[in-house]
């Protein structure tokens, strides 16, 4: 499961000049997305994508991150046909986006960001017709439908219409059907968001399992445990332009060192005057401080050597320390140290730094 | 290369071509419209309101239009007609007409029902032909203006009308009723890619369903009618629609707006008709399946 992606196709153990060439070849031959300078203008003008390059390759499950608003679902959608790219190459599964779409289609599996179901038909009804959209051979329909409604457990209310549903019932159902076919390529646009543990848990397995079977998963989430469990690569888009890309642990030690999160006694500006004090103090000039919650964190390469130097400081100026502790940096750091000044400015007006490197 | 999982499970998926090509699903194109034609089937079923909404409208045309004009109208119709044809025999094809008319309105309804709750995208994203995609959900909408044609038809009998062709007459009234409605069933359909909005399209075509029938030769014969209105009736398909049928159930030519002799009596009512309703229907059936073809999630640039 653990692979150091990296997004250059090239291998660099290989020196002859025509070797490369081969190699990089074929690996663009059996990447499942390979995407060269996508861009994606809406007709109002908004430009939601621009100059995205990106490889994936086949049976990588691969997690693609972002803020609202930030391109995740408008590159997805490219993708599976849904848009045509304003300009740029995008291969899907070796077919082209604009001239070979039907091919693309015959070969993915979609499951979009809104629940997309008829609440007319039951249960089974759905996902028999995604089998049949499908060409799921006749013989095979039977067995895979129970299979899929025993996955998403929807086997007891089989026959009902699906607009009787709740509305984790209905994504569940939804997932079921983008899965029926079993295609080599699954696009799945926060296929959990609104889900409970237990189905949440459920449909990670299943993801994992095809993928262990070869299914190559491009999947967009806003749980960041979630990409950190099951993501071999992840790629973070921001206003329409990667940002950064890596195994999870990559991004993690790019986010470098280790988070000391400090609680502090509520009051006012208890917070500002701490981080301040921290800003201020002169082992960690290169640290990344932000508020949280109920109090500071500091993520810095020295945060271990220096922490208790920063309570002492924080005590002489008079805050009361609750509570500290020193982690390795997780998903989340790494997405507040990406999208940081972006959750300022949209969130907190007043002008609070907040993470900035 | 750095990515030796990738590498090794590629295999297990890649199908039966050798590693190089990934496994492809799909139908074959009879296969897409039987897909489509059983969903909107099972759809039309589970939802019988829609059924009978679409009959209730007519079936009150036909009682009030028989009972309140009729001995006005069936003076008209006499003289118009030549026979002593009762209004209620006179009425019954146009209210065919316009059973057919009523069903295509909720075609376009039932397609941004899809869009709204996503099943459009989901099929956009199948591999089934666009194409046969129209082709299906229009086969059941037709299949069910069909049997709705029936039962006007067995309501007018019962009311006193007279189909003097017969059986053969009833099928051949049901099939122009078909044949009919497909050029309204496009029509409502690309108001409903266009617009993608319920309410645009039900009022876009159900504002223009009764001018389309008062504006024809469907409820009185064209002669009585003011200069402007047979104008009109001469561009309106539902003119063609109901002197075709009528004709069937009359059986003799009353088409009043073309005029030709190449058969003998009721043909060359039915025959101009039908063929008139059939280029209307492919023209708006082209465009419909234009939109659909480049339907897309959005505009983009
Ligand atoms: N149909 C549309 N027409 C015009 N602009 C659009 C359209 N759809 C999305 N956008 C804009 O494109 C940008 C990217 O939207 P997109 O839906 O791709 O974001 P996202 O990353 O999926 O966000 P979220 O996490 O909220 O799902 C946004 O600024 C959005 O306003
Ligand atoms: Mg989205």
């Amino acid at each position: 499961m653990s692979q150091q992606g990296s997004r250059t196709t090239a291998d660099p153990s290989v020196d002859g000049d025509g070797v490369n060439r081969a190699s990089e070849r074929d690996s663009t031959e059996r990447a499942a997305i390979d995407v060269d300078g996508l861009e994606l203008t809406y007709s109002d003008g908004t430009t939601a994508v621009q100059g995205v390059d990106l490889t994936v390759p086949r049976g990588e499950f691969f997690g693609f991150l972002g803020p609202n608003g930030a391109g995740k679902t408008t590159t997805i959608k490219v993708f599976a046909t849904l848009l045509s790219p304003t300009s740029g190459d995008v291969q899907v599964n070796g077919f082209d986006a604009r001239s070979e779409t039907r091919k693309i289609r015959e070969t993915i599996g979609y499951m979009a960001q809104e629940t997309s179901i008829d609440p007319e038909l039951t249960a089974e009804e759905n996902i028999r017709f995604a089998c049949e959209a499908y060409g799921v051979p006749s013989g095979e329909r039977a067995e895979r439908v129970s299979e899929l409604l025993s996955l998403v457990d929807l086997a007891d209310v089989a026959d009902k219409q699906a607009e009787e549903f709740s509305g984790g019932m209905k994504k569940r159902l939804d997932a079921a059907t983008a899965l029926a076919h079993r295609p080599p390529l699954v696009f799945l646009d926060e296929p959990t968001t609104g889900l409970d543990p237990k189905a949440r848990n459920r449909l990670w397995e299943y993801f994992l399992r095809i993928n262990d079977l070869g299914t190559t998963i491009f999947l967009t989430t806003q749980y960041l445990e979630e990409a950190d469990q099951l993501c071999d690569r992840l790629a973070v888009i921001l206003d329409g332009n990667i940002v950064a890309d890596g195994s999870p642990d990559d991004l993690k030690r790019e986010v470098g060192g280790e988070v000391l999160a400090i609680e502090l006694e509520r009051g006012d500006g208890v917070r500002e005057r701490a981080t301040t004090i921290a800003r201020e103090f002169d082992a960690f000039a290169d640290a990344t401080v932000s508020e949280t919650e109920d109090g500071i964190s500091v993520t810095s390469e020295v945060a271990r050597q220096y922490g208790t130097d920063l309570l002492v400081a924080l005590r002489d100026a008079g805050l009361t320390v609750t509570g500290f502790n020193i982690r390795a940096p997780t998903l989340d750091d790494v997405f507040l140290a990406i999208t940081g000044d972006e959750i300022d400015t949209a969130e907190m007006p007043d002008g609070d730094r907040g993470a900035s490197q | 290369m750095s990515t030796p999982d990738a590498d090794g499970s590629a295999e297990e998926y890649a199908g039966a071509t050798g590693g190089e090509e990934v496994t492809r699903s799909g139908n074959s194109f009879a296969g897409d419209v039987w897909v489509n034609f059983k969903r909107w089937n099972v759809k039309a079923v589970r939802n019988p309101f829609v059924l009978v909404v679409s009959l209730a409208q007519p079936i009150i045309f036909l009682v009030l239009f028989t009972q309140v004009f009729g001995n006005v109208a069936g003076g008209a119709v006499e003289g118009a007609t030549g026979g002593d044809i009762s209004y209620e025999t006179y009425l019954v094809p146009a209210i065919a007409i316009q059973v057919a008319l009523a069903a295509a309105v909720t075609s376009g309804i039932g397609l941004v029902n899809d869009i709204e709750n996503g099943m459009f995208e989901k099929v956009l994203v199948t591999p089934m032909n666009r194409t046969a995609v129209f082709l299906g959900k229009t086969a059941a909408e037709v299949f069910r203006i069909a049997i709705q044609i029936g039962i006007i038809l067995g309501l007018g009998v019962l009311l006193g009308a007279e189909i003097a062709t017969g059986l053969p007459g009833v099928i051949g009234i049901m099939g122009i009723g078909v044949l009919f409605s497909l050029w309204f069933v496009a029509f409502s359909n690309s108001l409903a890619i266009l617009t993608r909005d319920q309410e645009s399209t039900i009022i876009g075509a159900n504002l223009l369903q009764f001018p389309l029938l008062f504006l024809s030769s469907a409820f009185l014969p064209l002669a009585t009618l003011p200069g402007w209105i047979q104008t009109f009736a001469r561009l309106n398909p539902v003119t063609y629609g109901v002197d075709a049928t009528r004709s069937l159930m009359l059986d003799e030519n009353v088409m009043t707006v073309i005029e030709v002799s190449w058969f003998d009596g009721t043909l060359n009512g039915v025959v101009p008709g039908v063929a008139v309703l059939a280029g209307i229907g492919l023209s708006f059936g082209a465009i419909a399946v234009y939109l659909l073809s480049r339907a897309s999630s959005s505009d983009v640039k």
